[in-house]
C-alpha cells in the first residue's frame, strides 16, 4: 500500500503504524508559607510535565504547567503530585488547553492528579480546558487529602472536539474520576465518563442536548454555602450547583461551545476562589 | 413465611412499599418546568438517560456490589454510594429511602441492615433473603424507572396508558443494563447525565415543588 492509498484509507482502519514513543510526565510541587508568602519549598520535575511560576503581587504560589508533548494521546502517562502545606495557597492552571488527541486502538492515556492540602492550607485546580479529539482515549484521575480546615477549589472545563475545525467526535473513550477526601473521610467522588459515539451521547436529553462544552466545579472549604448563591448567579440557567453537604459545593454547566463555557467558568471561578483568575486564562 | 424470591421483591418494590419513592422525582420535577420534558416522547428521553447514563446503572452497580459483598463492614461502599451523589436532594433522596427501607426490611424480616444509601440496602436484604441477584437487578431498574414514569404522569401530564407505554419500551434497556451491572465492579461506574444532575440541582430554587427532589 502506498502513500496516497493511505489517505484514501478510512481512519480507523490505520491500525498498522509502528508504535510511537510515549510521552511520560512527572511531577511533584509542594508550598509552603514563609514570611506571608507561599513560596516553592519542594519541586521534582521529569519528562514532558514542567512547571512555570510566574511572579506577581499575589500572596499565593502559582504553579503554570506545561505539557511540553504538546498534548496527551493513548499509553501516555502524567502524574502530578501537588501540595500545599499548612497555611501556604498553591494555585495550579495550565498554560494552554490539553489536547487529547487521536490514541492508537487499544491505548488509553492516562493523567493522575494528587492533591494535598493541609491544616489552614488551600489549592485552586484552574487547568485550562481539556479538549477531546475524535478518537481519543484517556482515563483521568483526581483525588484530593483535604484537612479539616482547610480550601479546595476544583474547576474542570471540557470541550468535545476543535469547533473551529467543525470536527465532531463520534468515537471515543474519556473517564474522568474524582475522590475527595476529607478529613480521613470520602466527601465527594464523581465518575464522569463518555464513551463511543461521544456526540451522539452528548446530543441526548439530560446529557447535553447537543452541547459541546461541560464543566465540572467543586468548592470544599467551611464556609462553602456562602458561596452558593454568587455560583448560581454566574452559571445562569444552563448550570446548577448545590451544597451537597457542609463544606461541599459542586456545580456543572454546559454551554454550546468552549467559548460559551468561558462567559460562565470566568465569573464562576471568581466568584469561587474570591481573586483573579489566573493570567493564563485571560491571554 | 415465604422465601419466594418474586413474591419478596414485588413487595418491596412496590409504589405502595412504606420508603416514600413517589415523593421524589430526582430532578425531573424540574425538567418539566423549565419545558425540557414535555410529552411522552421527551419523558421516554430522559427516563432512558437516566437509566443508562445516570444513576440507574450507577445504582444497580452498587446494589449488585452489595449483594456480592461478604459480611464485615460495608463502609466503603456505603461512602461511594454516598460520595456519588451530584446534589444535595439527590444524596437525601438516596439516604431517606435506603433509610426507611433498612427499617421496614428489619421490622418484616429480622435482617441486620446497615444505615446506607438505597441501593446499598436493598443489595444487602435481597442477599440475606437469598434473593438471587439477576432478579433483584432487573426489578429494581424497572422500578426505578416506573417511578420516574409516575413522576412525568403526575407532572407532564401523561395518561397512564402512556406512561405504561414508556415502562415497556424501556424493558430491552432495563434486560441490558442488569445484565452490565451483575458483576457488581464499582470501578466501572460511570456517568455522564450532566443536565439531569444539572436538573437535581436547579430544583432546590424551583418555585413550585410537589417533589422533594
Amino acid at each position: 500500500m502506498d502513500i496516497k492509498d493511505l489517505a484514501t484509507l478510512p481512519r480507523g482502519e490505520m491500525t498498522a503504524r509502528p508504535a510511537q514513543p510515549r510521552a511520560r510526565g512527572r511531577m511533584l510541587v509542594s508550598a509552603k508559607l514563609r514570611a506571608g508568602r507561599s513560596r516553592i519549598s519542594d519541586l521534582h520535575q521529569s519528562g514532558s510535565l514542567k512547571a512555570l511560576f510566574p511572579h506577581g503581587s499575589s500572596t499565593a504560589l502559582q504553579a503554570v504547567m506545561l505539557n511540553t508533548a504538546g498534548g496527551v494521546t493513548g499509553g501516555d502517562q502524567f502524574a502530578l503530585t501537588a501540595e500545599a502545606q499548612a497555611g501556604a495557597h498553591l494555585v495550579l492552571t495550565t498554560q494552554a488547553a490539553e489536547r487529547i488527541y487521536r490514541a492508537q486502538p487499544g491505548e488509553v492515556g492516562q493523567v493522575r492528579t494528587m492533591l494535598r492540602v493541609a491544616a489552614g492550607a488551600r489549592v485552586d485546580w484552574l487547568p485550562q480546558e481539556t479538549i477531546l479529539f475524535d478518537h481519543c482515549a484517556l482515563d483521568r484521575r483526581l483525588e484530593a487529602e483535604v484537612a479539616p480546615d482547610a480550601r479546595l477549589l476544583v474547576v474542570e472545563p471540557l470541550i468535545f472536539g476543535r469547533g473551529a475545525m467543525g470536527e465532531v467526535v463520534h468515537s471515543g473513550h474519556f473517564l474522568d474520576r474524582w475522590r475527595i477526601n476529607f478529613g480521613g473521610e470520602l466527601i465527594f467522588a464523581d465518575n464522569l465518563m463518555l464513551s463511543g459515539d461521544l456526540q451522539a451521547t452528548l446530543d441526548r436529553a439530560a446529557v447535553a442536548q447537543g452541547a459541546r462544552a461541560m464543566a465540572s466545579l467543586l468548592l470544599v472549604a467551611p464556609d462553602a454555602d456562602r458561596y452558593l448563591d454568587r455560583l448560581r448567579a454566574a452559571l445562569g440557567p444552563s448550570g446548577g450547583a448545590s451544597v451537597i453537604r457542609p463544606g461541599v459545593l459542586f456545580a456543572r454547566a454546559v454551554a454550546v461551545d468552549g467559548f460559551a463555557l468561558r462567559r460562565h467558568i470566568i465569573p464562576a471561578i471568581q466568584a469561587l476562589s474570591g481573586a483573579d483568575i489566573p493570567k493564563t486564562w485571560t491571554l | 413465611m415465604t422465601s419466594d424470591p418474586a413474591l419478596l421483591l414485588h413487595q418491596w418494590l412496590s409504589p405502595s412499599f412504606p420508603v416514600g419513592a413517589f415523593s421524589y422525582s430526582h430532578g425531573l420535577e424540574t425538567a418539566v418546568a423549565e419545558g425540557q420534558i414535555t410529552d411522552a416522547a421527551s419523558a421516554q428521553a430522559w427516563i432512558a438517560t437516566a437509566l443508562e447514563h445516570g444513576a440507574g446503572l450507577s445504582d444497580a452497580i452498587l446494589l449488585a456490589a452489595a449483594w456480592r459483598a461478604e459480611a464485615g463492614d460495608p463502609g466503603a461502599l456505603i461512602d461511594l454510594a454516598r460520595a456519588l451523589a451530584p446534589s444535595a436532594e439527590r444524596l437525601v433522596e438516596a439516604d431517606r429511602m435506603g433509610a426507611a427501607l433498612a427499617r421496614a426490611l428489619t421490622a418484616l424480616h429480622g435482617h441486620d441492615l446497615p444505615d446506607a444509601p438505597y441501593p446499598v440496602v436493598l443489595g444487602r436484604a435481597a442477599r440475606l433473603s437469598d434473593i438471587p441477584l439477576p432478579l433483584t437487578l432487573r426489578l429494581s431498574l424497572q422500578a426505578f424507572a416506573a417511578n420516574l414514569v409516575s413522576a412525568c404522569v403526575r407532572l407532564v401530564p401523561l395518561g397512564q396508558t402512556e406512561g405504561q407505554g414508556i415502562t415497556l419500551a424501556l424493558m430491552p434497556l432495563i434486560e441490558r443494563l442488569a445484565l452490565q451491572a451483575e458483576p457488581g465492579d464499582t470501578d466501572l461506574i460511570g456517568t455522564s447525565a450532566v443536565l439531569l444532575d444539572i436538573a437535581s440541582m436547579r430544583h432546590e430554587t424551583l418555585n413550585t415543588r410537589l417533589f422533594q427532589s
